[in-house]
């Protein structure tokens, strides 16, 4: 599996949450080129792809859905006002181009505009403008657009260096790049576990896939693959780092025996890790699936990526590799 | 076919300074067809084509645009900028930019909004923003980059139906309509200088040594101007409006517009049915201000393309009001600007 080929073309499809259809297409192409896996889509758009094995059930998951924006009102001409689902921060937004999704199919372009320096006034300047205040401007296929319609950043992929990557959606299409990796890597073993991979639908807008998914399968373990904020020092946290191996989820919704055992095996196979702690939730789809369906264990795993949320996302292509070795390890053990 | 190399214009790194690769296109473009053509020690290119009348007529468009230059490179590897030209901090997170000769790719990040605690809606400042260019060590940066290296936007420009979008397009747009000029063959009244000058958005430095070399009858600048042309500005506010034609400036920042010139472009408008309107502030210079105050002084004006969000990774223009202001300045080329007007 050519990684950053992937990796490229992940970043490059739209799937804003509930629109992955065409992410989960692409991914479902490339698992099926892997020998001896089995996949299907759930009615609610969820992939699984199952690779058989004899020991314990497990379920790995990684939302495929990036942030998106709806038009929400036409102002005049070619101008209309929108919203957005997923944080995003007013500044990554001005000066972008958003590719919109039309009902008819087709592709329509807008421009999130700034007023010209020139012609500002100094209190214009102090402040950002809010969501309320942004507009787009519609400078191709204004006559095609209709108020729901959904758009994303525009941004294309590329290798910013031999070591690092960066793209929009790489949260988390980083992690589906991953998990790819992780079921080609696993052909190298004789599995002792059951193992669902999962590419789920809507985190962003608050994980209804992953619990649906969780539902149906009732894994006797769940490892859910996100990612976080690396190269930031968050106080009172540990700093995280790109390029330093993947990051272990530590807190209230994770098993300890489970992040216990990962923690060995990684320290075996010589896998440099990272440890992170998660107050209280972890706001990602973990929360969910640990309390459905009576109860789940659950692992959470992290890719440090930077500038999460804006256009250009970056990722280092080590820390995607290691992690995929982990895991597929970890699943061959039977997740010991 | 007009505004042809548009999209190439503009997609062209030549930030004030540096404006080598958008000379080089332009020379290329336009060599066969001008009389003559030179460059200064400033970087400004000059080209000329006779007309019936022997008094001289220079028209400019500046080449340059507004970007950075990378003023440090951090242990971490990120690099430092400085702005070159006036930008809006507001308007360059989450940008892809082109650094130096080699262009080495790099982006402009920022602190994910997940992290901000009541910042989301504060202007980020300069000093805080850095280009991650992939590494982590100073070391590994400066086998890439040099302080010095200038930083361009790498926007990709769309030209499709009514609307032009992309970084630059101030003064490409205007750069654009010269090479238009000079391949239309137009029928020139006065011998007609072509000058696409440098350093503009450093203070309009290029274009006065080019004028004291021409020593030009009049100028005309082509420009491409503001518009505050949006929902969240106030419509008495705005300075142009797109759709409405090429803008003719009466006064703006340091200069008033000389009369003759100004009811020159305004007749020919007139007597040609083009549709045009008149700048409403007075904000923002041009070149016309440095030229009208070289040598012994030369009666200028400015005309320009109204656009959208200029000074930004991402700016709009209308290419209706691209083909009247291309029309207009044909038009009024042919035509004598006259000592007293008839009306």
């Amino acid at each position: 599996m050519e990684l950053l080929e992937v990796l490229k073309r992940l970043s490059s499809l739209d799937g804003p949450s509930g629109y992955e259809q065409e992410v989960i297409k692409y991914i479902k192409e490339e698992a099926e080129k892997i020998p001896n896996v089995k996949s299907e889509i759930d009615h609610l758009g969820n992939l699984i792809v199952r690779k058989e094995g004899p020991g314990k059930k497990i379920a790995l998951f990684a939302h495929s859905d990036e942030i998106g924006f709806v038009l929400t009102k036409k102002e005049y001409g070619n101008y209309w006002r929108f919203s957005h689902f997923g944080g995003v921060d007013p500044k990554a937004v001005i000066s972008q181009r958003l590719r919109i999704h039309t009902r008819d199919g087709s592709i329509s372009t807008g421009v999130v505009g700034m007023l010209e320096p020139h012609l500002q006034t100094e209190e214009m300047k102090g402040k950002v403008p809010s969501f309320d205040e942004l507009f787009i401007d519609i400078v191709e296929g204004g006559d095609k657009v209709s108020i729901g319609d959904l758009a994303v950043f525009s941004s294309e992929p590329f290798s910013l260096s031999d070591k690092y990557f960066t793209g929009k959606a790489l949260d988390n299409r980083a992690s589906c790049a991953t998990l790819l990796y992780a079921l080609a890597l696993l052909n190298n073993f004789v599995p002792r576990s059951d193992a669902y991979f999962v590419f789920n639908i809507r985190e962003e807008d608050g994980s209804p896939g992953a619990k649906a998914v969780a539902y149906k399968l009732k894994p006797d373990l769940a490892i859910i693959l996100d990612v976080t904020h690396g190269d930031v020092q968050i106080p009172s946290s540990p700093k995280i780092e790109t390029g330093k191996g993947p990051v272990l989820d530590i807190g209230p919704v994770i098993s300890y025996e489970h992040f216990e055992r990962l923690k060995k095996l990684a320290e075996k196979i010589s896998v440099s890790y990272q440890v992170e702690p998660t107050g209280g939730v972890s706001y990602t789809d973990t929360d969910a699936i640990q309390i459905t369906r009576g109860g789940i264990l659950t692992l959470l795993i992290s890719l440090p990526i930077r500038y999460m949320h804006t256009p250009y996302e970056v990722t280092n292509i080590r820390d995607i590799e290691e992690t995929a070795r982990l895991l597929s390890s970890f699943i061959a053990q039977g997740g010991e | 076919m007009n505004n042809l190399y548009l999209k190439e214009l503009t997609e062209l790194n030549g930030v004030s300074g540096y404006e080598r690769r958008v000379r080089e296109f332009i020379k290329e473009k336009i060599k066969d067809r001008v009389s003559g053509m030179e460059e200064d020690i400033l970087g400004n290119l000059i080209a000329w084509k006779e007309g019936k009348n022997s008094k001289k007529l220079m028209l400019c468009a500046h080449m340059d645009e507004v970007g950075f230059m990378v003023s440090n490179i951090e242990e971490d590897g990120k690099l430092s900028i400085i702005p070159i030209g006036g930008i809006d901090p507001r308007t360059i997170i989450g940008k892809k930019v082109l650094i130096g000769e080699k262009e080495i790719p790099g982006v402009i990040g920022y602190k994910a909004i997940h992290l901000q605690r009541g910042e989301e809606l504060t202007p980020p400042s300069f000093e805080n923003i850095k280009i991650d260019i992939g590494v982590n060590k100073k070391t590994d940066a400066e086998n890439k980059v040099k302080i010095g290296d200038f930083v361009a936007f790498a926007t990709k420009s769309t030209v499709n139906g009514d609307w032009a979008s992309g970084k630059a397009l101030d003064d490409r747009g205007g750069c654009s309509i010269l090479i238009d000029l000079i391949e239309d063959n137009i029928g020139l009244f006065y011998t007609t200088y072509f000058v696409f000058s440098t350093q503009e958005e450093l203070g309009l430095r290029g274009a006065g040594v080019a004028a004291e070399k021409i020593s030009p009858d009049f100028a005309v600048v082509v420009e491409t101007t503001t518009s505050g042309d949006n929902p969240e500005f106030p419509e008495a506010r705005r300075s142009t409006e797109l759709g409405r034609g090429p803008a003719i400036s009466p006064a703006h920042s340091g200069y008033v517009i000389d009369e003759k010139l100004f009811y020159w472009m305004l007749d020919n408008a007139k007597e040609n049915n083009i549709l045009y309107q008149i700048k409403r502030r007075t904000v923002g210079g041009t070149d016309a201000r440095r030229i009208a105050t070289t040598l012994a002084g030369i009666p200028s004006a400015v005309i320009s393309i109204p656009s959208r969000y200029i000074h930004s990774p991402m700016s709009v223009l209308n290419l209706k009001d691209y083909e009247n202001t291309l029309r207009l300045i044909a038009t009024s080329l042919t035509k004598e600007v006259k000592d007293e007007r008839t009306y």
